[in-house]
Order: C-alpha cells, then sequence, then structure tokens
C-alpha cells in the first residue's frame, strides 16, 4: 500500500507538471483509433488541437483511488483501443455542429456552461474523468462527488449521481451512435454514496433501433464490493448539420 | 440579466468570503452575529432579480393559494441545519461514513450556485393533496445540448421534488428508484411547473410520481414515478 501510494505520488508529480502545461490537447488520429464509419463523429468531438481547459485531467483534489484508476485506463488508451474523452467547460465546445433547424435556440444566453462543469472550483463539484472504447461501445467515468453535490448529510445528492450518469449516457450515445437527447432514464440506487469518494461506471451500449440508442450502466466503488446504483438509458439519434462559417 | 447582482451571502462560516449587498434589495431583519454553534440561514426559495416574469408570476399565484393555510411555502437553505443532521445520522447503517469535518464545507447540491446561474426553484406543498410543486427555472450552467436544460440537471430537479414531497410524508427518506421519461427538452433560462403527488405508502416504501410541464400547462416535457425508502435504524438500504 505504502510502495503504491509512492508511485501514485511520482505520477501526480507528472500530472502537476501537466497542470501547468499548455492546453493544447494531445494529436489525435481518429482512422488509426476507429473504424471508418465514426470517423466524421469522432474527428468533430476530438479536435486536433485547441486552446479550451481540458477539465478531464487529474488534479490535486483527485483522491488516490481515482488517480490509480485514471493511470490504469491511460495505460489501456497506448494497448486496447481506448480513448479518454476531452471535457470543456461548454458542451458548444465540444460539438461544433448545429441541433437540426427547428430545434436549434438561440443562444444569447452569455456564459453558458455543460451542468457537469458548472462548478469550477477544483474538487468541489463534479470531478471526472470518461474513458471510450469504440469497437466495443463501452465507455467507464471515474466520478468524485465533491463537497457541493451534497444530499443527505455527508452524502451524495441522487440528483448528481443522476446528472453524472446521464452525461456519461449522452457523451457515450453522442459517440456510439450520434445519440443526442436523453428519452428516458431508470435508475436503481442501492447505496449512499459518500462524499468525495470514487465511484466507477461501466456502461455499454446494448442495441440500437428505431434511431434509438439502450444503455445500461453499473455505478460501484473500486474494489467493487459496494454496488451504488444500477441504471439505464435512452437516447434519440438526430442528425446534426455542419456549423455553417461565420 | 442581473448575474452581476448578489444577494448577501449569509452563510455558515465557511461560507463564501466577502460580503456581498445588492442594492435597492427588500429590507431584511437586522441580522445578528451568531456564534459558531449557530449558522445564518439564508431562505432562497424567495424572489430574487434572476427571477423572469414566468417565475414571479406564479410565485405570487401560489403565494395566493398560501393565505388560507391550505398551501404552504417550503423555505431553502445551503445548508442543513445542524438538528436535521444529528437526526439524519441517527438512521444510519453506519454513521462512521460521515466524516464531520466534511460536513461543514458541504452545501447542498441545488443551492451551489450564485444568482440566476443555476438551479432557481421554490416549493409550494399542500398536505390536504399530498402534492408538492416546485417552480423552476434553470439557468446557464445547468446546459446540455446547446440552448436546452442538461437531462441530469433535469432529473436533480424531479428528485428534489419527489424527494421533498416524500419527506413531508415520511421523514427521513433516500431515493430508491427514478424513472423519466423525457417528452420534450426544455429550453435554458425557461420556467417549468413540477407538479408531484404522493401515490401510495407500502410499509417503509413512499411511491411519488411526478410531471413537468410549461407555465401554461400546455406543454409536457416530462413525467417520472420514483419509489423512496424511509430509513430505519441498523437496516440497509435495500
Amino acid at each position: 500500500m505504502i510502495r503504491r501510494g509512492f508511485q501514485v505520488a511520482a505520477r501526480l508529480g507528472h500530472h502537476r507538471g501537466l497542470l501547468g502545461a499548455p492546453r493544447i490537447l494531445p494529436r489525435l488520429n481518429p482512422a488509426s483509433a476507429f473504424g471508418s464509419s465514426t470517423d466524421s463523429v469522432f474527428s468533430r468531438f476530438l479536435p486536433e488541437k485547441t486552446e479550451l481547459k481540458d477539465d478531464a485531467l487529474p488534479n490535486a483534489s483527485w483522491c488516490l483511488d481515482m488517480l490509480c484508476l485514471y493511470q490504469e485506463f491511460l495505460e489501456k488508451t497506448k494497448s486496447s483501443g481506448w480513448i479518454k474523452l476531452p471535457s470543456f467547460k461548454s458542451n458548444r465546445d465540444h460539438i461544433g455542429l448545429n441541433l437540426p433547424s427547428g430545434l436549434a435556440v438561440s443562444s444569447d444566453k452569455g456564459d453558458c456552461r455543460i451542468f457537469t462543469r458548472c462548478i469550477q472550483v477544483e474538487g468541489q463539484g463534479f470531478e471526472y474523468v470518461i474513458f471510450f472504447q469504440p469497437s466495443r461501445k463501452k465507455s467507464v467515468c471515474l466520478f468524485q462527488p465533491g463537497p457541493y453535490l451534497e444530499g443527505p448529510p455527508g452524502f451524495t445528492h441522487s440528483g448528481s449521481l443522476a446528472a453524472m450518469m446521464d452525461e456519461t449516457f449522452s457523451k457515450t450515445a453522442f459517440l456510439a451512435g450520434e445519440g443526442v437527447f436523453t428519452l428516458s432514464f431508470n435508475i436503481r440506487f442501492k447505496n449512499l454514496i459518500p462524499m468525495s469518494s470514487l465511484v466507477v461506471m461501466d456502461i455499454e451500449v446494448g442495441k440500437i433501433e428505431d434511431q434509438k440508442l439502450y444503455m445500461s450502466c453499473i455505478a460501484h466503488s473500486r474494489d467493487q464490493q459496494t454496488v451504488y446504483t444500477k441504471s439505464s438509458g435512452v437516447f434519440l439519434q438526430l442528425q446534426l448539420e455542419e456549423e455553417s462559417p461565420q | 440579466r442581473s448575474c452581476a447582482a448578489r444577494l448577501r451571502t449569509l452563510g455558515a462560516l465557511r461560507g463564501p468570503p466577502g460580503g456581498r449587498r445588492l442594492p435597492g434589495r427588500e429590507p431584511r431583519p437586522a441580522l445578528r452575529s451568531f456564534s459558531s454553534e449557530e449558522v445564518i440561514l439564508k431562505d432562497y426559495s424567495v424572489p430574487n432579480p434572476s427571477w423572469n416574469k414566468d417565475l414571479r408570476l406564479l410565485f405570487d399565484q401560489f403565494m395566493e393559494k398560501c393565505e388560507d393555510g391550505s398551501w404552504k411555502r417550503l423555505p431553502s437553505y445551503k445548508r442543513i441545519p445542524a438538528e436535521k443532521i444529528q437526526d439524519f445520522k441517527t438512521h444510519l447503517l453506519d454513521p462512521k461514513l460521515v466524516k464531520e469535518e466534511q460536513l461543514s464545507q458541504t452545501q447542498l447540491f441545488t443551492r451551489s450556485f450564485d444568482d440566476g446561474l443555476g438551479f432557481e426553484y421554490v416549493m409550494f406543498y399542500s398536505d390536504v393533496e399530498k402534492r408538492m410543486v416546485c417552480l423552476f427555472q434553470g439557468g446557464p450552467y445547468l446546459e446540455g445540448p446547446p440552448g436546452f436544460v442538461h437531462g441530469g440537471a433535469i432529473a436533480t430537479m424531479i428528485d428534489s421534488t419527489v424527494g421533498m414531497c416524500a419527506l413531508m410524508a415520511g421523514g427521513v427518506v433516500v431515493t430508491a428508484n427514478l424513472n423519466i421519461n423525457y417528452k420534450r427538452p426544455i429550453p435554458l433560462c425557461s420556467v417549468v411547473m413540477i407538479n408531484s403527488q404522493l401515490d401510495k405508502v407500502e410499509g417503509r416504501k413512499f411511491f411519488v410520481s411526478c410531471n413537468v410541464q410549461s407555465v401554461d400547462e400546455k406543454t409536457l416535457y416530462s413525467e417520472a414515478t420514483s419509489i423512496f425508502i424511509k430509513l430505519n435504524p441498523a437496516k440497509s438500504l435495500t
């Protein structure tokens, strides 16, 4: 345990270096990682270069469990076709596309944020990172709820957990099959989640039919001994339009 | 939009730093200084400058309903008062799970935003009808698909509303099951009514359903059903 602690501390040192580094995402070659059918979706979602801050990177608030698992999955991005999803403050930064005309709403709202990045103070709100495996249409979300997500005293608000699941479903649905809107969502809560502990969410895409994507999720502790929730979600597929040049 | 306007923050000692006052605000009772054992509790379920016309109108309508006592407006705080925390802990399976030092830094999720940016809401309760109505305006920090409220934010407000409904009937409860059908996306910064109803009670289980409608009740945005469980000392959730 102590040795692992040192190893993790050493990696944390490396990641601290990352914190100060310029916020340019590593270059990704979508064609090499995914099948050609998903090329266009990925290339829009994961831009080659950007000055946007990626919130899905380790910071000082991440607990040891989270850092360890992050490291494990980072290794998998090199060996087994997993991708780490970047996470920006606004969904508009991710999806350089318009909703179909008729659905689009004029965006004069000023500073909008994607809900799960609403609290930008390190460690206080949603700390999370999502990894996606395109070949098997699976994703994993490492989630650490902060003190501003409280529900019952000392425990995570069930709504914030629902939000994290909906968001992971949402990104998975988008990448697996251009799913955009939540149609339905069912969550069975099994155990309360203590504040600031690590939640691991395993998500699988089941069938895709009739313009709908069906997904399931199990949220559990790192050692898998405690199941926190089991949930399922259905998303609507939508053809998104290219953004017109401005 | 008055994102720049701030209400004076009245938190516990660990609340956000600095006293900020909104000019022209209706006068409030003078604040006494409290010892560290007591907490200044600010009620957030009252109009503030970020509330749009629809929200204010509905608020006034429901306040009128409160006049004969059949409806009650529920106050809403950023932190749970100390005695309620104790109440919760006596029901916990393992009180050691709750770390004391963390409790003082936490705040209720739906009140973790500055005015107008996140959840603006107020709940009204009718004991006779066992109905909890939540008037909700979702701000720009709750975005999902561009221009619309995040499905998870809607789930959070639904969970909070049906949860309060179950709590009024059953005391200390936690969410066991939540099932939401989304019919139409909710535009960001619009106002919706979450209308929830206690359907039945079976032992420790409380069944609550709700719908989410537009102000004129002509648009149905979502429907949900839920089950809450009354916590029993030394018994698990499942």
